[in-house]
């Protein structure tokens, strides 16, 4: 076990270098200067002096590979430069937003977890019934409506109308409440749908069979046997979304003014500041290793045949 | 046997859940939130799309132009028509030579910690400037400032190395010439890693501030001039024009106002309702477009006239704006200094002259054809726009149905900001949409960069035939300490610059204000990066 999760952050280190150079590269490859891009962001007309000083300043008066190495030497430090706009350095910038964007990431998460788990399972065990309908209109819309604009319905009705909660903003937990329930709905029309899948086909299975015959009770099946099974996944399917989930904010934290990372990020696109969208991607590469990682010790811890299975490989 | 028994059971549940859920809601429709009503009473709340930065007066980005011109102060400032008036200098002499700038500054006023105004502060805040001149030669005088003197406690002395007379119009800018108090500045004296402490002369003082999400300023009671009415002002960082609108229909906003911050559709859709205010501003900028002469078809003045005779620049202007913004029939708008002189041709739509001048120049219709050929070379070109900015977008569109009428094929290309800014700058371009900088840069900051090269404007005039002369006497403007004679330089120059068409006026660019009715005396700066909460209160 200790092995195998040792392997698997190893595999981090192809995923940094890998990550680095294609953002470094990516950054090469636009037309756009981005001490240009600095300067037009800045209004500042750009002399060839100033523009001469601030490629300087960025290091991009260097060769890519000699970019490329400098940057891979500092991120070792963890030393993710200075932002190009803020000049203030990346990793404060960046450690000063992301709690929020945790803290909306987590409020989605619990939201679709409470939503889905009893959806689905409902959907599952009462095929076709009303439930079930219901479940099914739920997904589709939440597959099917983009972030943005469910975000400005919701803002709309919930909160121009309703008076209910406030438009934008952070600090109260009704601030949590629309956006999160916005990036929670597509995670919900796919878990509701995937557990329910899960739960169909679990039915199906001997062991529900006998277990009835043993006499035990219907709930102690569904809820001991079925769910216990049938979860994993879509524990699978949480763990593998989770780094899009983080990534997923971006839309959702610039309609609700959600002080978080991915607004910041957006930010940092517009205005070419390199060593924050490299801080990002890696930031970004690196949840979606760990969450993925994380997913496979549970579903280890659900189902031991997985770990025994893990076992036998090595 | 689960069915049957457990449906009720999950029916009352789930209306347990409503319920409580109903309470709950009922619950936060009474704090939603926000402060408490006595925090906000005298409080203007507005939303800006960006964090307003750090307050130093001596950086640029990320810092807000608006927010920095609350605390800081120039010496000058830029008042309607163009006019210089007298701020924290209350006079100043301008040696014959024009190189020796004496002022006098104003002797009651103090920094926000209570310190005084002085010369000697005043010297400190420019020589740190100069020590970063390259950040900031964009601003003409800078790169020509030879020395900075204290003569008194309260005279300044500023001696060029060669006469520049817009040296009075760029201190009025808001950045890098504002001062910052003695115990703003960092321990080696170098602002450009960052203040201690905002400390300005201004009527706002930073309160609160936190990153991304609001900052809310102060009166500063120590202020010199006119207090301001209101006590607070609180700027909500919303980056999403949607957002921000609907924020202000709920209430949370007293006041959008600025450039482009909310769509032309939605300002029209909020002021069709009568529950609001709107304020549309004094043309700020003229929407031109550029055409690169260099590129073949488009060097021949002919064709060049062709397109602007060629579009209905009132409807255009009317459908696309809603009339918000006004058609242009100068370069640069009237209200800038310099700029009424201006005697260029006015053209207005005329689609058969436009075909008589295309056919002039050999640009002919074949039959059965839509598009026009000489030689065997079709006449087609290719407009640049924003693809973040609609106004563009449509614009760019129209122009493709209108031109295509005279038989001109125009190919419309989006592009981000930064892309279109370095394709302009690379000469990368037939036609492209550029608006120049406003009060109070311009005009003379539009010739400098028509002047300059590699900024797009000196290689897209390449095929005047007066274009050396131009140049001459562009680059003589600034030097002309006769007054008489700079305004007839400036005459000829934006004459002969538009008359041969390679840039094209469209219309004037305005700003635009919505507020709630009980918001008075809302009027915008003359000045562009200004912020206009000078008088503003909220009625009780």
């Amino acid at each position: 076990m200790g092995t195998y999760i040792f392997k698997r952050l190893i595999s981090i280190i192809p995923v940094f270098l890998l990550a680095t150079f294609l953002t470094t590269g990516m950054i090469h490859l636009s037309p756009v200067d981005p001490a240009e891009a600095y300067l037009a962001a800045a209004h500042i007309q750009p002399t060839d002096e100033i523009l001469e000083q601030k490629r300087h300043e960025f290091g991009l008066d260097q060769p890519f590979l000699i970019q490329y190495v400098n940057s891979i030497m500092k991120i070792c430090q963890l030393d993710f430069g200075i932002s190009y706009v803020s000049n203030k350095p990346v990793l404060d910038e960046v450690t000063l937003r992301l709690p929020a964007t945790f803290q909306l990431a987590l409020g989605s998460i619990v939201i679709a977890v409470l939503v889905s788990i009893p959806l689905g399972f409902l959907a599952g065990v009462k095929k076709n019934s009303v439930i079930d309908h219901f479940s099914r209109i739920l997904s589709f819309l939440g597959a099917s409506i983009p972030s943005f604009w469910l975000g400005y319905l919701f803002i709309f009705f919930f909160s121009v109308k309703l008076d209910l909660f406030p438009v934008e903003g952070i600090g109260t937990w009704q601030h949590l409440v629309l956006p999160s329930v916005t990036l929670a709905l597509p995670l919900i029309a796919i878990y509701t749908r995937l557990l329910r899948a899960s739960v169909l086909e679990n039915l199906q299975q001997p062991y529900v069979l006998f277990a009835r015959t043993r006499g035990i009770n219907e709930k102690t099946i569904m809820a001991k046997h079925v769910l216990r099974i049938a979860i994993s996944p879509m524990i699978t399917g949480l763990g593998m979304n989770l780094g899009k989930l983080l990534t997923g904010t971006i839309i959702v934290e610039a309609v609700f003014s959600w002080p978080g990372f991915g607004r910041y990020f957006i930010e940092a696109i517009f205005n070419r500041d390199i060593p924050v969208i490299q801080c990002y991607v890696l930031i970004a590469a690196s949840l979606f290793i760990l969450s993925n990682l994380l997913v496979d010790l549970i579903q280890m811890y659900i189902d031991p045949r997985i770990s025994r299975k893990e076992g036998q490989q090595q | 046997m689960y069915n049957g028994r457990n449906s009720r059971k999950i029916i009352s549940i789930t209306a347990f859940i409503l319920l409580l859920s109903m309470v709950l809601l009922g619950c936060t429709n009474a704090t939603n939130g926000s402060a408490p009503k006595s925090d906000e009473d005298n409080m203007l709340k507005i939303a800006w799309p960006r964090d307003v930065g750090e307050m130093n007066p001596h950086i640029y980005n990320p810092s807000q132009l608006f927010a920095q011109s609350m605390v800081y102060e120039p010496l000058v400032s830029y008042q309607e028509g163009g006019e210089l008036k007298p701020h924290l200098a209350e006079s100043w002499e301008i040696s014959e030579d024009g190189k020796v700038y004496t002022f006098h500054l104003r002797q009651d006023v103090k920094f926000s910690d209570g310190t005084s105004f002085t010369a000697e502060i005043v010297k400190k805040n420019f020589d740190t400037i100069l020590k970063n001149v390259e950040i900031h030669s964009w601003l003409g005088f800078i790169s020509k400032v030879g020395r900075t003197d204290v003569i008194d406690e309260n005279t300044f002395k500023l001696t060029l190395t060669e006469p520049y007379y817009p040296t009075i119009q760029e201190l009025a800018v808001v950045r890098p010439v504002r001062f910052l108090g003695e115990a703003g500045f960092p321990e080696d004296g170098d602002t450009s890693k960052g203040v201690v402490e905002p400390i300005g002369t201004g009527p706002w003082v930073l309160e609160e501030y936190k990153a991304d999400e609001y900052a809310i300023f102060k009166r500063n009671e120590n202020y010199w001039g006119e207090l301001p009415k209101e006590e607070k002002i609180q700027v909500k960082v919303i980056p999403d024009a949607e957002t921000r609108v609907l924020a202000f229909e709920k209430g949370e906003l007293d006041l959008i106002y600025g450039e482009g911050v909310i769509s032309l559709d939605a300002f029209k859709q909020l002021e069709s309702t009568g529950d609001y205010e709107t304020s549309i501003s004094e043309p700020v900028a003229t929407r031109q477009l550029v055409i690169n002469s260099t590129k073949e078809q488009l060097s021949d003045e002919r064709v060049r006239q062709a397109l602007h005779y060629g579009f209905n620049k009132e409807a255009l202007v009317e459908g696309i704006t809603s009339g918000y913004e006004e058609k242009a029939d100068y370069i640069l708008p009237t209200n800038l200094p310099y700029t009424k002189g201006n005697d260029a041709k006015v053209i207005d739509y005329d689609v058969e002259k436009a075909k008589s001048l295309l056919d002039e120049a050999g640009w002919t219709l074949p039959k059965g054809k839509t598009v026009r050929e000489k030689d065997g070379q079709t006449l087609e070109v290719e407009l640049m726009y924003d693809s973040a900015e609609s106004i563009q977008k449509t614009m760019a569109e129209t122009l493709q149905a209108e031109w295509g009428a005279i038989g001109v094929k125009l190919n419309i290309v989006g592009v981000e900001l930064t892309e279109q800014i370095q394709r302009f700058k690379d000469n990368k371009f037939d036609i492209n949409f550029f608006s120049n900088y406003g009060a109070p840069y311009d005009p003379h900051t539009f010739l400098n960069i028509v002047l300059s090269k590699g900024f797009g404007f000196n290689e897209a005039i390449s095929a005047y035939p007066n274009k050396d002369e131009l140049m001459k006497q562009i680059a003589e403007v600034p030097k002309t300490t006769d007054e008489e004679k700079r305004q007839q330089l400036y005459s000829s120059i934006l004459t002969s610059i538009q008359d041969q068409g390679a840039i094209i006026p469209i219309s004037y660019v305005k700003k635009t204000a919505i507020y709630q009715k009980d918001v008075t005396n809302f009027t915008f700066p003359a000045n562009r990066d200004e912020h206009p909460f000078t008088g503003i209160s909220i009625e009780q």
